[in-house]
């Protein structure tokens, strides 16, 4: 496993932060995403009770669109058609499936293995192909961060919860009581503590 | 008494093993044949002890306690999400079946916190049916010690406790015992420290049978569970076709038998034993919170004043 820069569990009972500890790494390792997190802070407090979560995400490369990977262009004078030139295969199996969903299976023709045209109104809908996007992998990414935080990590028993997602961060603060307000302000400050480190280092 | 033993030795002549302790009036609960290894987990009358393993060295076998053999046991998770599932409650359930026990896997509906678990009452009777219940909690000391305050609320039967945190078992309200080194594992249990804590966990739920085992000795039932197995099998055809895994579970008072409770009760309450009793006059034949099974109860001698 590649070792995140910062993981640190704390609390005040250190057989349960040890045991929290594998437990993350566990699901992190389950649903790869030991990549995806840089630094990561937990603090748990059984007796409060409050379970907080607090990592810096590096998501990698962002959406795919069909213009990164294909030349789109208007179909033959005369016929109401798009052509799209694939210049790599990679996606073709996502981006036939998008088109389908998204013109109908008889509008669309592969007479070429790099080749599809659509049946559609050329001058509205080139400049909205070029802009589809394929694929999402940050997306991808944060659903799976999301199931191994919420669904996984977080003791089940923690259902009032409080979050922040972005590209950048994920903050969950769990309890099974009403959320304190110096629980939400500490689990910024760890956060922020983070930070300072990532720009430190 | 019987003696709950198993035997491994090599296929070649183990008939001779079985007979003798057909013979002895003990009873032979599950054969597996491994190519040319046979397990036979076995109930052998204690005082006849030493004439099985005379048996056993002289077929070159071994025979070793097993206190799980013939008992029914519930592995309780809080819930049934990917929290407990699937890593360490079905290590937990596999390895008590594979020291001859019979486990199910319960989840509770509202199982879940320190302070907002409940028991339903169904789930309170279902859990009531076994032998022993194991509940499998997290990585928390102040979590264990406050869940266990309310949680087991209702149950009659010895209740094992596991967890992260060495605790000892005073420490632990309404618990008959409590295994540390636990936790929330959510990985295959297979390092040699974590099968070590599983044996341990055996180890501990043997004590607590062979315990209840020095209580129901007191007060004998008048037939042998393993004995209500045996006449249903020759007297109830339909058991055969039953494909419930093991269709008659042995626990250690009574039997689970698992056909259908309105349409077999009657012919099974009318099961009549050689020594001219029927089933209803040496134990309790009813509606089990399993399904529609049967749930068997033997009658303790106090209460009938004979033991066949």
């Amino acid at each position: 496993m590649e070792q995140l820069e910062t993981f640190i569990v704390e609390s005040p009972d250190t057989v349960g932060a040890k045991t929290t500890k594998v437990l993350i790494q566990d699901t992190l390792a389950d649903l790869s995403l030991n990549r995806v997190i840089g630094r990561l802070k937990v603090f748990v407090d059984p007796v409060e009770p409050v379970f907080i979560f607090t990592a810096l995400l590096r998501l990698g490369t962002p959406a795919i669109r069909l213009k990164d990977f294909a030349k789109v262009e208007m179909g033959s004078l005369g016929k109401d058609e798009v052509r799209i030139e694939l210049q790599r295969e990679a996606h073709t199996v996502k981006l036939l499936n998008k088109l389908w969903e998204k013109y109908g299976k008889d509008n669309i023709e592969q007479p070429d293995k790099k080749i599809i045209v659509v049946k559609t109104d050329p001058i509205k809908e080139v400049d909205v192909l070029r802009e589809l996007v394929i694929e999402e992998p940050q997306a991808e990414v944060l659903d799976r961060l999301i199931d191994a935080v919420a669904l996984r990590i977080i003791p089940e028993g923690f259902r009032v919860r409080k979050h922040e997602l972005s590209t950048s961060h994920i903050l969950f603060v769990a309890s099974e009581d009403t959320l304190k307000p110096e629980w939400i302000a500490k689990a910024k400050e760890m956060l922020e503590s983070m930070r300072r480190e990532e720009e430190n280092a | 008494m019987l003696e709950p033993v198993m035997y491994t030795g090599g296929v070649y002549k183990h008939n001779q093993m079985v007979e003798l302790v057909e013979d002895l009036g003990g009873y032979i609960l599950q054969k597996n044949v491994m190519q040319t290894e046979v397990v036979l987990l076995m109930l052998v009358p204690i005082n006849d002890m030493a004439i099985v393993e005379e048996k056993a060295k002289e077929l070159l076998g071994k025979v070793t306690r097993a206190p799980l053999t013939g008992t029914e046991i519930a592995t309780v998770a809080p819930t049934l999400a990917y929290h407990h599932l699937p890593h360490l409650d079905c290590d937990v359930a596999e390895f008590l079946r594979k020291q001859g026990s019979k486990t199910n896997m319960v989840g509770l509906a509202r199982g879940v916190g320190k302070r907002i678990c409940q028991l339903t009452a169904y789930e309170r009777d279902l859990i009531n049916e076994h032998d022993l219940a194991v509940f499998i909690l997290g990585n928390y000391e102040h979590c264990i010690i406050e869940k266990s305050k309310r949680l087991y609320e209702g149950i009659e039967i010895p209740i094992v406790v596991t967890g992260a945190p060495e605790l000892r078992t005073e420490d632990v309200p309404n618990a008959t015992a409590y295994v540390g080194n636990f936790g929330r594992i959510l990985h295959h249990m297979r390092h040699s420290e974590e099968l070590r804590t599983l044996d341990k966990l055996a180890e501990v739920i043997g004590a607590v049978f062979d315990n209840v085992r020095k209580e129901i000795a007191k007060d004998p039932p008048s037939v042998a569970p393993p004995r209500i197995k045996k006449e249903i099998e020759e007297q109830v055809q339909e058991i055969i076709d039953s494909l419930h895994p093991l269709p008659i579970t042995l626990q250690m008072n009574g039997v689970r038998v698992k056909l259908p409770y309105e349409e077999y009760h009657e012919q099974i309450e009318n099961i009549r034993f050689v020594e001219g009793v029927t089933m209803k006059e040496v134990a309790r034949v009813l509606p089990s919170k399993m399904r529609n099974f049967i749930l068997i109860r033997a009658l303790p001698k106090s209460e009938t004043g004979f033991v066949i």
